[in-house]
């Protein structure tokens, strides 16, 4: 589970302050989690009520990048963290920026299922939407649960899953395309669909960022803007 | 006698309402003081030392003393317990109240005066003694004799200094068998056997590994359970580290005094910014 041994220090209060933050990026990891699938739910069911809830909360998330950022912030400057313990804080500082844009965009999800009202489009398109609203979905779940393992395992098969994600994402933009040109009633409409679909493929894109910041948490190794390959071998290392 | 004095009210120079409580932290304001001084200044002869210091020491809680070489830190930790006293043409003006009272008076025994306010200095400072007769040295000077209370109170004190494991099985052997970190953890296990209100460290940690510094600070985080610290340390990271408040020092002067969170995130004055960020000093 400790895999950094972050409760070996000497200082029990520097084990204790570690470990509070990593347990808040958990949290606010959960927030987010609720607010993105709350958002999804309330799309499918088309209830702009249950839509409206989760935009609100998104203070909330906010709130907690914030106190997050003000503890990383008193340990850098009162623990001059090292090595792992560095790594750990850098990881979490952008862990949680990633997390708080998550949450932006689980909003942006959710306005667009209040402008809907209970009005539904077409039920494949819809179904489609819902689709990758679930594939995202879980690529959060799983990096979180990589992050709170500390697994680059799991890390790297987020990265993976963020390919499928956008392949999907742009056979979507294919077909509604093709519904603005067949209709331009429509247009409103489905420009509507594509922002929450172009929401969600940046939910993929922002989880996959947090499985490369827990690949350089665990490895040491910045494996941001290279390719799956590369992932794959710096991953891959021996412990 | 009572313990300290409640403050709700500034005094000079320290402007408590303004050390507002950030996080779990409750304002200075709000604390019980163990100490305080007031308009304090300290002369060497015609050289003045120290120029009208006024601070307060928060009951419980670590206060670190940081500045350059000759900023008067360590002259200021002296006053605390009158070590000044020793050193001729040392003259002070002002008050250091400990509980509410003004420890220079003339009524004031300065031997009983260091048994609540204890000291430990740079350079562990065992007597050349057993591990046992170190910490059971100031009980002694008490006139306590009972067996059982001696026993008692040299392994409590070595325990509270996190000692009692690395030492139990050699109480009768020579404090100097034991390591430098060891031997300052014994000064400090002697310094609270005889149950001070508060204890002074003169850069404790300066003379020992990254190892040992940090078993000295994880001790100074347990015992302010109990005891009120006020640590002098050249070592900002070691300020950072261990204290719960500091002080900015600098030239004879109390420049800052605030949570050290703040000053080591967001100090008020420019000198304190220099200072903890290596631009002079």
């Amino acid at each position: 589970m400790d895999k950094l041994h972050i409760n070996q220090h000497i200082s029990r209060k520097f084990n204790q302050e570690l470990e509070a933050v990593r347990s808040k990026v958990m949290k606010m990891g959960g927030l987010v989690e609720a607010q993105l699938a709350g958002a999804v739910a309330a799309m499918s069911a088309g209830d702009p009520e249950a839509a409206s809830v989760v935009a609100r909360n998104d203070y909330k998330v906010n709130a907690l990048e914030v106190e997050i950022d003000e503890e990383c912030t008193q340990i850098l400057a009162r623990r001059q963290p090292a090595a792992s313990d560095l790594r750990l804080v850098m990881a979490v500082i952008k862990t949680i920026t990633d997390l708080e844009r998550i949450g932006d965009e689980a909003e942006r999800v959710a306005r667009m299922a209040e402008f809907m009202g209970g009005d539904r489009f077409k039920d494949t398109t819809m179904s489609e939407v819902e689709h990758m609203g679930q594939l995202v979905g879980q690529m959060l779940h799983d990096v979180l649960d990589a992050f709170a393992r500390t697994d680059v395992e799991q890390a790297v098969a987020v990265v993976q899953a963020d390919d499928r994600v956008d392949t999907k994402y742009e056979s979507l933009i294919r077909q509604l395309m093709t519904y603005m040109a067949e209709d331009p009633r429509s247009i409103p409409v489905v420009l509507n669909i594509l922002w929450a679909a172009r929401a969600l493929e940046r939910i993929g894109d922002r989880s996959r960022n947090i499985a490369e910041y827990i690949i350089y948490l665990v490895k040491g190794k910045d494996v941001r803007h290279t390719s799956l390959q590369t992932v794959l071998e710096q991953a891959g290392r021996a412990d | 006698m009572e313990n300290a004095v409640k403050r709700a009210q500034p005094i000079i120079g320290v402007d408590l309402s303004r050390l507002n409580s950030s996080g779990e932290q409750p304002a200075l304001g709000e604390r019980t003081l163990a100490m305080e001084t007031r308009g304090l200044s300290l002369y060497y002869g015609d050289k003045q030392a120290l120029d009208g210091i006024d601070i307060v020491i928060p009951e419980r809680q670590v206060t670190a003393f940081i500045g350059p070489s000759g900023c008067g830190k360590s002259t200021l930790l002296r006053c605390f317990n009158r070590m000044n006293d020793l050193i001729d043409g040392c003259r002070i003006e002002g008050e250091v109240l400990l509980g509410g009272e003004d420890i220079y008076l003339p009524s004031v025994d300065p031997a009983e005066l260091r048994r609540r306010v204890g000291m430990v200095f740079q350079k562990p400072n065992p007597f050349p003694k057993s591990v046992y007769e170190n910490v059971a040295y100031g009980l002694r000077l008490q006139g306590i004799k009972k067996r059982r209370v001696l026993d008692e109170t040299v392994e409590w004190s070595l325990r509270a200094a996190a000692l009692w494991d690395e030492v139990k099985d050699r109480l009768h052997d020579s404090a100097f068998g034991l390591s430098g970190g060891q031997q300052q953890r014994l000064v400090i296990a002697r310094a609270i056997a005889v149950q001070p209100q508060v204890i002074l460290l003169d850069e404790p940690a300066s003379a020992l590994d990254p190892i040992s510094t940090l078993k000295i600070e994880e001790l100074i985080n347990e015992l302010k359970t109990d005891y009120t610290i006020v640590i002098v340390t050249h070592n900002m990271q070691q300020a950072a580290r261990v204290s719960d408040y500091t002080a900015f020092m600098y030239m004879g002067d109390l420049v800052e005094f605030d949570l050290t969170g703040t000053i080591f995130t967001n100090p008020a004055k420019k000198q304190t910014e220099d200072y903890i960020t290596g631009r002079y000093g």
